[in-house]
């Protein structure tokens, strides 16, 4: 039996500029933060509100040994086109976080709309992913 | 019913105060005032918004940086607790244990003793999946070569 998510990783581009997007702006808290030995960067963050799903936000050309070169040039040329979509955040108001992370220079690829479910907009992470961002509906 | 665009600036506005002040001493009349909103309104809206009130979120603000300071420097407590704003080491103490579940020094003992465990064993806490697909297979000078005893 399966019973949730623990662990999931985002590729990004450089995991200096993801910790400042997913800590610094969105405000997730740092998992865990470690450098091993072999340079490899263990770095997990996880939103404010679920501190037991940890996001690993990954260059695929770390250590990257068990890649091959097509398969890493694959995944740099897909994260610099901003094509991988990550998945849904949710906001207790969409238009609230929207204007804030507007103002702290976020790029969006769709303002805020009414959807059947709810508010939502889609906001792009800067390391080659996107995201809906959506206030649920109440009831 | 649906909350103008002005107001919702004004929110989003005393929100983002909060963010780069909740070092300083804030209280609702300050917020508000922020706002340009009485303070009762103040406080509606905004928790009508966040879901939580004003002071929660500034209580949040400061336990966050606290545990980014216990984790990733060598402060004091007492000087953490002064520098993300609480005026005493027993309501930072006590705020602390409430909204995490462990003192200060434990939290501070724990994250240090993760951290370092992450260095010298990753694969305790590192899913072994994560080794295979990221080629953290072979074992760099001084890493013990055990199995996994965990995920």
């Amino acid at each position: 039996m399966i019973t949730k998510l623990s662990h999931i990783t985002f590729f990004v581009l450089d995991q200096d500029k993801a910790y400042d997007f997913y800590v610094n702006t969105l405000g997730f808290t740092v998992n865990t933060d470690a450098k091993m030995p072999n340079g490899f960067r263990w770095l997990t963050v996880c939103p404010p509100q679920q501190p037991d799903l940890e996001i690993a936000l990954l260059p695929p050309l770390a250590g990257g040994m068990s890649y091959d070169e097509e398969t890493r040039n694959a995944f740099k040329v897909l994260l610099e086109k901003g094509a991988l979509g990550a998945g849904v955040f949710d906001t207790p108001d969409c238009r609230a976080t929207y204007a804030e992370l507007k103002d702290k220079g976020v790029t969006f690829k769709s303002e805020p709309k009414e959807q059947f479910y709810g508010t939502e907009a889609v906001m792009a992470d800067g390391q080659g992913n996107w995201f809906s961002m959506t206030q649920r509906k109440e009831g | 019913m649906s909350i103008a665009p002005e107001v919702y600036k004004k929110i989003v506005t005393a929100k983002v105060y909060i963010d780069d002040n909740f070092r300083e001493s804030l209280d609702l009349d300050k917020l508000s005032r922020e706002a340009c909103l009485s303070r009762y309104h103040f406080h509606r809206l905004f928790t009508r918004i966040y879901k939580v009130t004003p002071h929660q979120y500034l209580t949040q603000k400061r336990i966050g940086q606290a545990r980014r300071f216990l984790a990733g420097t060598n402060l004091t407590i007492t000087e953490i607790c002064n520098h993300v704003g609480f005026e005493s080491i027993g309501s930072f103490s006590l705020l602390f244990k409430k909204e995490i579940g462990a003192a200060p020094t434990s939290y501070r003992d724990e994250a240090w003793r993760r951290e370092e465990q992450a260095i010298r064993q990753p694969r305790s806490f590192i899913p072994n999946c994560f080794f295979e697909n990221c080629g953290l297979d072979t074992p760099a000078a001084g890493e013990p070569a055990e199995k996994s005893n965990s995920q």
